[in-house]
């Protein structure tokens, strides 16, 4: 029974996560009065994209054809790591959220080669400013984990998430909250959200992540966006996780009531697309350090 | 009357004044109005001085208000400095007045904020409240910070601004003591309701807690040090001084420096009644006192304006005040003494050099000579004033120097010495030369003569230069016993403290 | 652990956070604003309850001046001058904001060597008052705007004040209206110390004001 409470994890996970996309868009569709494309119009797209051809230019290499792959692989690998509401991840050992980090750093590595690969010149662009982004991104997601592995004195997610409990929300809430929204701001960033990156945008100086892409099309693409999809799926299961911890013991309402808030974070960001501009870009690096300095302030707040 | 009475109206008075101005429709009037309002709030606080000697100490307000031989000592001193500068800004405006570029706008805020300056500065001297003191001081830097920015230039809006912005962050580290201090207290038998009553303090001050006392006093130096021009905080001076009218720079070299310092003395004789390793308030006044005599003696050198070789004049003596505090019972002796000659010296000195700069048109002493041809009494005055700051004997500032060198060689700190007479070697060999190319030598040619200086102008100086001639010769027992008791008070020797058992 | 004070303190940390990293002067003096209000709720949260009239008069007028009334008058004098923005500082933003948990670690550790008898029970009130004053002198000491310093002596006596109220919080009322009374006339002067720079300079930039060298 438990094998398959905890395959129900990650599957789920691995199902679900286009639907995400969808409604952050019906979100953004809603504030700017339009209908907007169906929920699962994410589906529909990556089910387009698998069936269409590919055409590999010739001077790229074997790199371009495999990053996607590679992507996809350590994002479904890292699926396997978190855990969903109060059910144990697939797997889980001392330190995994290490490796989670460093699947994603993993995933990122091999886009940026594929950009790098082509040899245009807008997609160096790209690669640079996300390499960037994510040079400073990456110490805010740790330390927000290492705050919390702080508090709660494991150093697995899973047992991390399954002693936060309400209670002790009251114990160290404000830890809770500063790492919520360094999270938050390492989720806007590393999915290319405003006010980071706008996903909508094709104007060449102005991509980032879109423009690292370019020129992938048919399954590789579908490849991509389904990564992209499922990335922002478990980065948002672990802000969730850590924010709105309810363990009321029955898996049941505890699945669900991860399941609501996942599709208010969804909102909750398509709210803040519709409400924000982009940021400078000189002022990103500000936002990510500012991320920083919440974690460590999270991590240094309370003492035990 | 009572004593209670006559503390508030030295302090309302100044104030009620400060309002008075307001009406007044003639700058001339106004600048008569202060010098005769000021003489006379002078002569009713030696009258108090003078009370306070007599009765060893006064207390009033249930312990708010409260004068001893230190407070008096510096209430004297005060008086004789302002008094001195509001006879003289009663004629070194004139011609400014005939030009109207001092306007009856500009007239009105410097006389009101004249009397305010004298009023918060009087409330630093009587308050016992430790608290009310840090508010007097800050009132200070606030209330004299637009004296120094009368004409609004460019250079002296600079100046303010500076003044203000360094001297708050200070004062604002001097109430970090302030706190730290209270804190130690509070342990006291699980509560103290003293507050921070300096005379409260004072009979418990055996039962402190060492080391908050020993920070507290470390950012109460810094904080009133910085208001006082001890090195390395002393960058406001030269620009605030220099900016400034001369009247108010005479009262700022003259007195508010000294007040500074006086705060800090307070908090001295606290911490020589603390258990525990007390070196660190003679430590500390040591070494700041030996960094300002250094950085005057290496600006002194390369200045060229008169009103700036002044300001880091100010800073020199302060620095020899300062290490004469940490040199024991003579030490303090000896800088209290040094108090009284530098604020009348550099007050001359300041009032010469103003009218000097209207006569040339500038302060740059590389276009001044051949002063003492021009006009025998301003340059005569510099001349002296020049003199005597650099230790010349007769005059008191040799005596009360030399003084300092025998408390060293009496407390065998041999370093300071020798860091206090290379110092005065440098600063004697440059400020002697400036004095001299500026006094002697053909005058230029100007446009027009310098009037003939009135009575009160020559009066001031020739009383100046004599009461520092006679005072280097000759110390009246009287002086010397108030001297003597303000000693006391400082090194802690005349209070019975009662231990409290924890 | 009182939560309450713990959360005011984590706020007081964000306000001064916000304060290093930003550059646009009317968010900055509305942070200040924040704070002060912040300020104000801290003598509600002394443990006796005594003094209970005292107490929420000192409240009220502490939101009062530091929310209200400081910030009012920067904003003014912000308008009049017509500047929105800082010019870059000595100590860039982003670097601002790196070393601001660093300082903030160093205060904590400073704050646990200080043995003070503590009167508000929240381990982080003398950490962050440290730091908040810190952040006052940073602010000081790296920005080039005239307004930024005022902001940051502010800042910096806001830190003052919650270390006060940490320790020693048995002054009489006298004292502590003279000395909100004192700040705010600090501050009105500043304000329009400011209004001359500008008119005389055309310019608030405390950088360019070297002519008195030497």
């Amino acid at each position: 029974m438990t094998i398959v409470l905890r395959l129900i994890n990650p599957i789920f996970g691995l199902v679900a996560a286009p639907l995400l996309l969808g409604i952050i868009n019906k979100t953004k569709a809603g504030f700017a009065g339009r209908t907007g494309q169906p929920l699962l119009q994410p589906y529909y797209d990556i089910w387009k994209l698998l069936h269409k051809g590919a055409v590999y230019s010739r001077s790229t290499s074997w790199v371009f054809v495999a990053g996607p792959l590679i992507g996809l692989g350590a994002t479904v690998t890292a699926a396997a790591l978190i855990p969903f509401g109060a059910l144990p991840a697939l797997v889980m050992f001392q330190g995994d959220f290490i490796l989670l980090v460093y699947l994603f750093g993993l995933s990122r590595f091999f886009t940026v080669l594929c950009a790098l690969d082509t040899g245009s010149s807008f997609e160096g662009m790209g690669a640079s400013r996300e390499v960037t982004f994510s040079a400073l991104s990456e110490p805010a997601m740790l330390i927000g984990l290492a705050a919390v592995a702080r508090h709660t004195s494991y150093i697995s997610l899973s047992q991390m998430f399954l002693s936060t409990t309400s209670d002790s929300w009251l114990e160290w809430g404000p830890v809770s909250v500063l790492v919520g929204f360094a999270l938050l701001i390492v989720l806007l960033a590393e999915n290319c959200r405003i006010p980071v990156d706008d996903p909508n945008t094709h104007l060449e100086l102005t991509m980032i992540h879109e423009v690292m892409v370019l020129d992938h099309g048919g399954p590789d693409f579908g490849f991509i966006l389904y990564t992209a999809a499922l990335k922002m799926w478990l980065l948002g299961q672990i802000l969730v996780g850590i924010a709105v911890p309810v363990r009321s013991g029955n898996p049941w309402i505890d699945t669900s009531a991860s399941l609501i808030c996942m599709v208010l974070l969804a909102i909750v960001v398509g709210a803040i697309e519709s409400s924000m501009a982009r940021l400078k870009l000189l002022h990103v690096p500000q936002l990510l350090v500012g991320a920083t300095t919440l974690s460590i302030l999270a991590l240094v707040l309370l003492p035990r | 009357m009572s004593f209670g009475t006559l503390l508030w109206i030295v302090l309302l008075l100044p104030l009620a004044s400060s309002g008075i101005c307001q009406l007044i429709r003639s700058p001339k009037k106004i600048l008569s109005f202060v010098c005769i309002g000021v003489v006379c709030i002078g002569i009713l606080e030696v009258v108090t001085a003078g009370l306070v000697f007599s009765r060893n100490t006064i207390s009033s307000c249930g312990e708010w208000f409260y004068m001893d031989a230190l407070s008096a000592y510096h209430l004297i001193v005060m008086a004789l400095v302002f008094c001195m500068s509001s006879v003289y800004g009663k004629h070194y405006f004139d011609k400014e007045i005939r030009d109207g570029i001092f306007t009856i706008k500009i007239a009105k805020r410097y006389g009101s904020l004249w009397f305010a300056s004298l009023a918060t500065m009087t409330l630093v001297l009587v308050s016992n409240n430790l608290g009310i003191m840090w508010v007097g001081m800050e009132t200070t830097t606030l209330v004299t910070a637009f004296l120094i920015c009368i004409r609004k230039d460019k250079a002296s809006i600079e100046g303010m601004w500076k003044y203000l912005i360094v001297c708050s962050v200070g004062i604002a580290f001097a109430f970090m003591g302030t706190l730290f201090v209270a804190a130690s207290a509070y342990k006291l038998q699980g509560g103290f309701s003293g507050g921070i009553f300096w005379t409260q303090l004072r009979t418990v001050a055996g039962s402190l807690d060492p080391e908050l006392m020993k920070i507290g006093f470390l950012f109460v130096f810094v904080g009133y040090g910085t208001k006082a021009g001890l090195s390395p905080m002393h960058t406001w001076l030269p620009d605030a001084h220099s900016q400034a009218p001369s009247p108010v720079s005479a009262i700022f070299s003259g007195f508010m420096l000294n007040a500074a310092l006086y705060c800090i003395m307070r908090y001295t004789s606290l911490i020589r009644l603390v258990p525990g390793d007390i070196n660190l308030s003679r430590d500390l006044f040591l070494v700041f006192g030996a960094l300002s005599i250094v950085v005057a003696a290496a600006f002194i050198l390369s200045q060229h304006d008169l009103k700036r070789l002044l300001a880091y004049h100010s800073v020199e003596h302060l620095g020899i005040i300062a290490i004469g505090m940490g040199m024991g019972p003579l030490g303090v002796f000896a800088a209290l003494f040094h108090t009284l000659n530098h604020s009348i010296c550099k007050s001359l000195g300041f009032f010469c050099a103003g009218r000097l700069g209207q006569i040339y048109g500038s302060h740059d002493m590389r276009g001044m000579t051949g002063a003492l041809r021009l006009s025998p009494l301003w340059g005569g005055g510099l001349l002296g004033s020049l003199l005597a700051l650099i230790g010349i004997a007769p005059f008191a500032l040799f005596m009360s120097e030399l003084l300092i060198v025998k408390a060293a060689i009496a407390t065998n700190l041999i370093w300071v010495l020798v860091v206090f007479l290379a110092g005065s070697c440098i600063i004697f060999a440059a400020a002697s030369k400036h004095a001299l190319s500026v006094v002697y030598g053909t005058p230029p040619v100007l446009d027009s003569k310098p009037h003939r200086p009135s009575i009160t102008d020559t009066s001031i100086v020739v009383l100046s230069l004599g009461v520092l001639l006679v005072l280097g010769l000759w110390m009246p027992n009287s002086l010397h016993e108030i001297l003597s008791r303000a000693v006391n008070i400082t090194e802690g020797m005349d209070v019975v403290t009662t231990v409290c058992v924890k | 652990m009182n939560t309450t004070a713990d959360i005011v303190m984590i706020f007081l940390v964000l306000t001064n956070l916000m304060l290093l990293g930003s550059s646009r002067l009317g968010a900055c003096i509305r942070t200040v604003a924040v704070q002060g209000i912040l300020l104000g709720l801290l003598p509600l949260l002394v443990k006796n309850g005594s003094f209970l009239v005292h107490l929420i008069f000192l409240s009220a007028a502490i939101i009062c001046l530091k929310g209200i009334v400081f910030p009012g008058l920067l904003m003014r004098t912000l308008r009049d001058m017509d500047a929105q923005h800082d010019v870059e500082p000595f100590v860039g933003y982003g670097m601002s904001l790196i070393l601001a948990p660093l300082a903030l670690v160093a205060c904590m550790w400073f704050g646990s060597q200080l043995m003070l008898p503590v009167e508000i029970a929240s381990s982080l009130v003398v950490p962050v008052a440290f730091f908040t004053i810190t952040s006052g002198l940073f602010l000081i000491v790296s920005r080039k705007k005239a307004l930024t310093q005022v902001l940051g002596y502010l800042v910096m006596e806001n830190g003052i004040y919650v270390f006060g109220a940490s320790i020693a919080a048995r002054q009489p009322l006298l004292v502590e209206l003279g000395i909100l009374l004192d700040v705010f006339v600090a501050v009105f002067v500043m304000g329009i110390a400011i209004f001359h720079i500008n008119r005389e300079f055309e310019h608030t930039d405390v950088d360019r004001l070297n002519k008195l060298k030497g």
